[in-house]
């Protein structure tokens, strides 16, 4: 639950049903909390700090121990202070908050900004071009496709932090006495998820609102979904790639051989942890979420390499991961470019984001493989993390995001839940959800075409 | 404000001096609801009319201006059917809902105040309790007894052979009315317990010197007496239902058959929280406010009408 809505929640249904028009008196009051949409795009140019002055930069970041790598900053650069501030993450909360924040003309000089969804803010001119900076000259110390994620055109908008590789979980025990090897390709995967529905128990959820799994999915297959020709966005998302993906798991759901329930939510947990759901096709930042979720189930996992469409490919693709991004209004652009540079590349700025736990890194140095470990024993031992630094090196570079990518979820994880609520089959998601992205597009004034 | 008199006289001097005074005493009243109340709305409409326009390669980092849009964005939320589904839903939900609800709140409400002294102020606490739990912190509540693998009910259900979902698609708008029907019962009934009290003892006296029953009593006398409060908690409720949020967003990510736009609230919070667009969340909102307006007077002249054909109600 988001603090806005919890707050906004007060106003609708917490009081006795007051007024006609409380509800568009509530939700005006929420835009008005999102100030007057002053149209100014910045005004005045930042100022370089003066020699000896001290500043505070403000950081917006819901990392688990961010705060840790930040006072270490502190003790070091007395000068530039950094203060972090908690920002909620559930369902895209921190980033209502910050486009409010850009709107109303008081963002933070900071913010933790997902790869898919800096287009978002680019649409909003609410990120730094770090360009002038001197951005550029760090750009080999990070894994060339992260840093793409938010290249634009010339423009660089935020430092990559880190990325979310995927990989299988799966239940060892369970498929050693059942008799089932792990599955290399989808074929085989098939094939499991046939000899384990025998066994009563199943291989995965495919979950409705999860679009940016799906999104990952398809990206391993070879689509494209978002790409740009001149100054114009094409939209593919009814391509050839995806439709076989989503024959795939419209096949596997429809002939009940997995389960269609949402993941992470706590039935699906309650089924992990009794090992009725024997697998999961996760990303590296899963290993904690396991760990947390499934305490007793110690040992008991492994990790193995996301199936291939093709047996003896190695393409993988990326399930979240985040950048550090510079917002517009910051007055001290050098400063905060500074921080959020040593932030993602210092080996011991790294050492201590790792231990809590926030992805891949997309630093190219500053530590081992095997520092990401953290949860070996889980695992019964196995360095997994090798698994996803291995999918890391597969992921095709060249996926692009689109400018509304929130918006984009949420369209899938409607036509999916209607098609799955309706048995229809999943290309007529595609269809629905292609149509509607070409029209939100224009919706936000933006020249669109199907590419 | 100006009094305004009835008759074409002109105003004696201490008349003129009490109407300024009293124009004095209006004054904060009105300055708080023109800032809390007015300015919000105009702001919505005023929203609602506008527009983002984009320059620049890509719209990245070009120019963004609000431009005049008429009525687009009326026109983009009418024929987005999500939106529109969402309405039908929440009416309904209505529909079914809210009688059932005013029924079991009068029928309480009648029951407790026929009851003998005894246990009376502990029913009607407990029966007003769950109106002091938040509709979020509710819907959490009632969540865990809905979602399979962890709800007793869903359990207990299985043992006996039975498959039930709560959470499935064809369940999950009456999960919801279920949740609402235990926070807002209570709350309903003690507004009708409220006008119970307030009818005068003489003419319980007569009914039973007419040697009327309790049945007769309530049908013809404590019915026709409360109807104005039945009036009031219907309208209340048809805004509420109308408005409905808390409950379909928390229970979304639990369950895979609540969409975005599943009530046209949620839909106007999805428009400007997830979208990031203001303008059509703010015509969404008007919408919506339009039509809690039409139904309720709706209802109001509905009921009024009959009122006055029956007895003086």
């Amino acid at each position: 639950m988001s603090d806005t809505a919890r707050n906004r929640n007060t106003w609708m249904t917490g009081t006795p049903r007051r007024a006609v028009l409380g509800g568009a008196a509530a939700a005006a009051a929420g835009f008005a909390l999102a100030g007057c949409g002053s149209d100014d795009d910045g005004g005045g140019e930042p100022k370089d700090r003066k020699k000896g002055e001290k500043i505070t930069l403000t950081f917006w970041s819901w990392v688990p121990g961010i705060d840790k790598p930040v006072a270490l900053w502190n003790s070091k650069n007395p000068e530039v202070r950094v203060k972090v501030e908690k920002v909620s993450a559930v369902d895209g909360a921190q980033y209502a908050k910050m486009h409010a924040a850009i709107k109303a003309g008081n963002p933070p000089d900071l913010g933790q900004i997902e790869y898919p969804v800096v287009p978002s803010f680019l649409v909003d001119n609410g990120l730094l071009d770090l360009t002038k900076y001197g951005v550029a000259e760090h750009k080999d110390m990070f894994i060339g496709w992260q840093w793409q994620q938010s290249a634009f055109g010339k423009a660089v908008y935020a430092v990559p932090q880190a990325s979310g590789p995927m990989g299988l979980f799966i239940r060892q025990d369970l498929f050693d006495k059942w008799g089932i090897e792990p599955p290399t390709t989808w074929d085989e995967y098939e094939a499991a998820a046939t000899a384990i529905r025998k066994r009563g128990a199943w291989i995965e959820t495919f979950s409705a609102t999860n679009g940016n799994r799906f999104a990952g999915l398809a990206w391993q297959a070879g689509a494209r979904w978002f790409g740009t020709e001149g100054d114009t966005w094409t939209v593919s998302i009814d391509d050839e790639p995806t439709r076989k993906v989503a024959d795939y798991w419209y096949d596997l759901a429809r002939r009940k051989l997995i389960k269609t329930i949402p993941d992470r939510q706590n039935a699906w947990y309650k089924d992990v942890q009794t090992g009725s759901i024997a697998s999961w096709l996760g990303a590296s930042w899963g290993d904690a979420l396991l760990v947390g979720n499934a305490p007793k189930t110690a040992g008991k996992w492994r990790v193995v390499p996301m199936p291939q469409w093709k047996k003896g490919d190695a393409s993988y693709a990326n399930w979240g991961g985040s950048t550090t991004a510079v917002f517009a209004k910051t007055k001290y652009p050098k400063d905060a470019l500074a921080f959020a540079i040593w932030l993602n590349t210092d080996p011991e700025s790294i050492k201590l984001l790792i231990e809590n736990g926030y992805g891949t890194p997309g630093a190219k140095q500053g530590y081992t493989t095997s520092q990401l470990d953290v949860h070996k024993d889980f695992f019964g031992g196995q360095a997994y993390s090798k698994v996803f630094d291995e999918a890391s090196k597969g992921v095709d570079t060249s996926w692009k995001w689109g400018p509304a990518t929130d918006t984009l979820y949420q369209r899938l994880g409607d036509a999916f839940t209607a098609a799955i609520g309706d048995g229809s089959d999943f290309r007529s998601v595609l269809k629905k959800v292609q149509g509607e992205t070409i029209a939100d597009l224009k919706e936000k004034g933006l020249k669109v075409k199907a590419g | 404000m100006r009094r305004v008199s009835k008759a074409p006289r002109r105003f004696t001097r201490t008349e003129a001096r009490s109407a300024r005074a009293a124009s004095g005493f209006l004054l904060p009243f009105l300055a708080l609801f023109l800032l809390c109340f007015i300015a919000p709305i105009a702001y919505a409409l005023y929203e609602s009319l506008l527009k983002v326009e984009r320059t620049g390669p890509l719209g990245l980092g070009g120019e963004t201006k609000q431009v005049w849009a008429g009525l687009s964005n009326y026109a983009h939320a009418l024929e987005d059917d999500r939106f529109t589904a969402g309405f039908g839903r929440v009416l309904l939900f209505g529909a079914v809902q809210i009688p059932l609800m005013i029924a079991f709140a009068t029928a309480l409400a009648l029951l407790l105040d026929a009851a003998s002294a005894r246990w009376v102020g502990f029913f009607r606490t407990a029966f007003f309790l769950p109106y002091g739990v938040p509709g979020v912190i509710a819907s959490i509540l009632w969540g865990f007894l809905y979602v399979p693998g962890i709800s007793p009910l869903v359990e207990m259900a299985d043992s006996m052979g039975w498959d039930v979902d709560f959470l499935g698609r064809g369940a999950v708008l009456w999960s919801i009315a279920n949740i609402v029907t235990w926070q807002f019962t209570g709350y309903n009934m003690l507004v009708l317990i409220a006008q119970l009290k307030a009818v005068p003892g003489e003419l319980y006296e007569a009914a039973r010197i007419d040697g009327a029953n309790a049945w007769q009593v309530a049908r013809h006398i404590k019915l026709p007496l409360i109807r104005p409060a039945l009036v009031l908690t219907t309208v209340f409720s048809l805004i509420g239902t109308l408005q409905l949020f808390a409950e379909p967003k928390v229970l979304k990510p639990l369950s895979n058959s609540i969409d975005s736009g599943y009530t046209p609230n949620l839909a106007a919070y999805n428009e400007a929280f997830t979208s990031n667009n203001q303008h059509i969340a703010a015509a969404e909102a008007v919408l919506l406010a339009l039509v809690a307006c039409v139904l309720s007077f709706g209802f109001l002249r509905l009921v009024g009408r009959r009122g006055k054909d029956g007895d003086n109600g």
